[in-house]
């Protein structure tokens, strides 16, 4: 159990640009930490230094308050999963487990005896002399595991490890590994590209967007405050509406207009967001999280906070409708790195944006429909169209 | 398995199929089987014609009251049961029928009654006899005067047969010959060479495993200026012929005094760029994580190589070693440029049996003795490895 603190942490490949740029952040004793962001946005690669497998090239790394710059990685006490598990093939599960122990000459009854707890904990003990590859996506996981906790490390690393696994065993991993890390208390470091995983798992969510650490706070607050546009945009599915919008404040009462519509703030807004009074008559970015619309009539609103969208699609969830629309107006943002990765940016509209609202599944919406939504005013997000910085 | 196509155009594929497999086996079997059975025959039995598979000894029989011993058994054409050679030397007469001369009746000369008779016979005047054949009265001539053998029969009381040696064949049956082996390998030297072979194949490819694992896995993994390049030339090497390499090498053997020494045969071999590329080639395959898990997990370098890699890389290690053996036990120029004293002690396999097999050679049986014994070690260690050639790779242990 340990405390891991970047300062000024730097990757730089050779002749290439900063895969991490001076990372900060405090990592506390017995912390789960979750590293997240879109792919290449350097999670794996600060991850990889805290293990030793990567040379970090400026910046110091600690580990227990001990510079660990210069440690080779069976030195530092970490213990680390990987994606694909990277089982040694050739050894049985009681093998995999115990080679740490084995390469470290402990006695050998200790370490039997250790590999049976851990096996026992994590349910594998009936599977202690089989190969990895008569195991199962999930067995093959835990040995992974396994071999992590038997060394009682001081810091667990975790390189996306549910990533292979089905989406039903994925969630039921995900509370193990929870759990796990709460009875062992041991400090984790987890890297993530799945933003639901992230808000789930961990005690703090550090996001990460090309090598710079964005913010780091417990998930709560990034969905609720989030630092700038791009965590805003990250966190939260579907993600978070993001349109060009115009600012009006006539006599104390801000409103904002974007295409036909105009919405009017609750006071709650400007509360949160100040920053908006000084932004009369010029254009910021508004951030609608799709939770945040309701049927008019299921939303206690005025009607000068409902908007009037042609529905372009309808997903009945069950539980909830998700609504498409398209608003008349340019995108936020065509960052793709702002845009799901899945989305191929290119293929986006740049004259309309995407609007996505998630309202109450009682609701029959067809295709074509024109709905009227009513918006949680409150709750809309701001930021400013340049910088991306909250209006706050 | 997959479900197969089933009905008679399916079936009738099937048996072409297997038709065709089992002539191509036949085919390629055939020259082991002739090697083999020509090991286990007596000198005498590998020429007989018609050739048979089965090596064959010839029967003897032992009578004192006869005076046999140990005389060998034979058949005679148009004669019944078998019979033992009882008196040789004895003269007989090749007589030749004027109706039909093809046919050879080898009698006693006095079984012919001349006559005063003569007959023309490829432009030489014959005298004309009478000799009696199955009881009835002929005309002959006689062709030659020569001797053959007294033949009496060992089943019954059947009268005795005198005709030409040649035309009796000795009654052979099954009965291998294993003393071919034990006497090629005292005899002929053949012992020493298996055992030099085996020591110089053994060093080699030991050597060749060792450096082709070390030079693999740092052309593999480990990161050093001009590694690339440094492998690029060292694959390169692979395009020079042996031929143009002999005499360079001949002389470096000369300056180091290990010509007509074995070293001259182990420590130019134990270096294979070739081995080197196959174990770089598949340490490139085994994934980095499962390296970096040791290293993670505290393992040394030496201790990933061979706790980790090397146990994963079992498949290109038993193809090397199976190239490398092959190629040691089958070389023959070297040895022969260097090896060239004469020294029978210094002698290889192949060495000893191209001198075995030379012109003069009159010991087929223990040629081919010698040959099976050569060919054996190098079948065994293909089928040992065999199995490691199919077996799954590195990849199994993940996802």
């Amino acid at each position: 159990m340990s405390a891991v603190t970047f300062s000024s942490v730097t990757k730089r490949y050779k002749d290439g640009p900063k895969a991490v740029d001076s990372l900060d952040l405090d990592i506390a004793d017995g912390e789960f930490m979750v590293f997240v962001g879109p792919s290449g946005c350097g999670k794996s690669t600060a991850l990889r230094m805290l293990a030793g497998l990567e040379e970090i090239t400026d910046g110091e790394l600690r580990i227990d308050d001990k510079v660990v710059n210069d440690l080779p990685p069976g030195d530092r006490d970490i213990a680390m999963v990987f994606q694909n598990y990277a089982l040694y093939p050739h050894m049985t599960v009681r093998e995999n487990i115990g080679f740490a122990l084995e390469v470290a000459k402990m006695p050998k009854a200790e370490a039997k005896k250790r590999v049976d707890d851990a096996a026992e904990m994590l349910g594998l003990t009936e599977y202690l002399d089989r190969l990895p590859k008569a195991l199962s996506g999930g067995q093959r996981q835990r040995v992974a595991m396994g071999r992590a906790i038997v060394r009682s490390p001081k810091v667990f690393l975790m390189d996306e490890p549910l990533s292979n696994l089905d989406a039903k065993l994925r969630v039921q991993m995900r509370s193990d590994i929870i759990q796990l890390q709460a009875r062992l208390g041991t400090t984790m470091v987890y890297v993530t590209h799945d933003q639901v995983e992230a808000m789930t798992m961990g005690h703090r969510v550090a996001v990460l967007r090309n090598g710079v650490l964005q913010q780091v706070a417990p998930p709560q607050e990034l969905y609720l405050r989030p630092a700038n546009l791009f965590v805003a945009a990250f966190i939260g599915s579907p993600s978070m509406n993001l349109m060009r919008g115009r600012v009006t404040v006539d006599d104390g009462v801000v409103g904002v207009s974007f295409a036909e519509h105009r919405l009017v703030l609750a006071p709650g807004a400007v509360e949160r967001y100040p920053g908006l009074l000084d932004r009369s008559g010029t254009e910021v970015i508004v951030g609608i999280r799709p939770e945040h619309f309701a049927m008019e009539g299921d939303a206690d609103v005025g009607p000068d906070s409902v908007m009037e969208v042609e529905v372009n699609l309808a997903e009945a969830m069950g539980a909830e409708v998700h609504i498409h629309a398209e608003l008349d107006v340019p995108p936020a943002s065509i960052d793709p790195s702002l845009v799901d990765p899945g989305v191929d940016p290119e293929a986006l509209p740049v004259d309309k944006t995407l609007l996505i609202a998630r309202v109450d599944g009682v609701h029959t919406v067809a295709m074509g429909q024109r709905v009227r939504l009513a918006v949680k005013t409150h709750l809309l997000h701001f930021f400013d169209p340049q910088t991306g910085a909250p209006l706050r | 398995m997959s479900v197969k196509r089933k009905g008679p155009r399916a079936t009738a594929t099937r048996v072409a199929t297997y038709a065709l497999l089992v002539t191509v086996a036949i085919i390629v079997l055939f020259p082991f089987v002739v090697a083999v059975s020509t090991s286990l025959k007596r000198n005498t039995d590998i020429f007989t014609y018609p050739p048979s598979l089965v090596p064959r000894t010839e029967t003897t029989v032992t009578d004192p009251e006869r005076g046999l011993d140990n005389a060998t058994v034979y058949v005679l054409p148009d004669e019944e049961g078998r019979f033992a050679l009882v008196e040789a030397d004895v003269p007989i007469a090749e007589f030749r029928r004027l109706d039909d001369p093809g046919v050879i009746i080898a009698r006693p000369p006095t079984d012919g009654v001349e006559t005063d008779r003569t007959t023309v016979v490829d432009g030489d005047e014959e005298t004309v006899y009478l000799l009696e054949v199955d009881g009835e009265e002929v005309e002959v001539y006689r062709a030659r005067l020569t001797v053959g053998g007294r033949f009496e029969p060992l089943d019954g009381d059947g009268a005795s047969v005198v005709t030409l040696v040649n035309l009796a064949t000795p009654d052979r049956v099954f009965g291998p010959r294993f003393e071919n082996f034990s006497e090629v390998v005292t005899e002929k030297n053949l012992g020493r060479s298996l055992t030099n072979t085996m020591l110089v194949t053994m060093a080699v490819v030991v050597g060749q495993i060792v450096t082709s694992i070390l030079g693999g896995y740092a052309f593999a993994r480990i990161d050093f200026k001009g590694r690339d390049q440094l492998f690029l030339m060292y694959l390169g090497s692979v395009m020079i012929p042996f031929v143009v390499l002999i005499i360079p090498l001949f002389q470096l053997m000369l300056q180091l005094g290990w010509t007509d020494n074995l070293v001259a045969l182990i420590v130019p071999f134990m270096f294979t760029a070739y081995g080197t590329f196959l174990m770089r080639q598949f340490f490139l395959g085994i994934p980095k994580e499962i390296e970096e898990a040791a290293l993670i997990d505290g393992a040394s370098r030496a201790t990933i190589l061979w706790k980790v890699m090397v146990p994963l890389a079992r498949p290109a290690i038993a193809t090397l070693a199976t190239f490398g053996f092959l190629y040691a036990w089958n070389s023959f120029f070297w040895p022969l440029v260097i090896i060239n004293s004469g020294n029978p002690d210094n002698g290889l396999l192949t060495l000893t049996l191209s001198t075995l097999g030379g012109r003069s050679s009159t010991d087929t049986n223990l040629v081919f003795a010698g040959a099976v014994l050569a060919m054996t070690p190098p079948i065994l260690v293909f089928l040992f490895a065999q199995r490691y050639f199919v077996e799954n790779s590195a990849s199994s242990g993940l996802k």
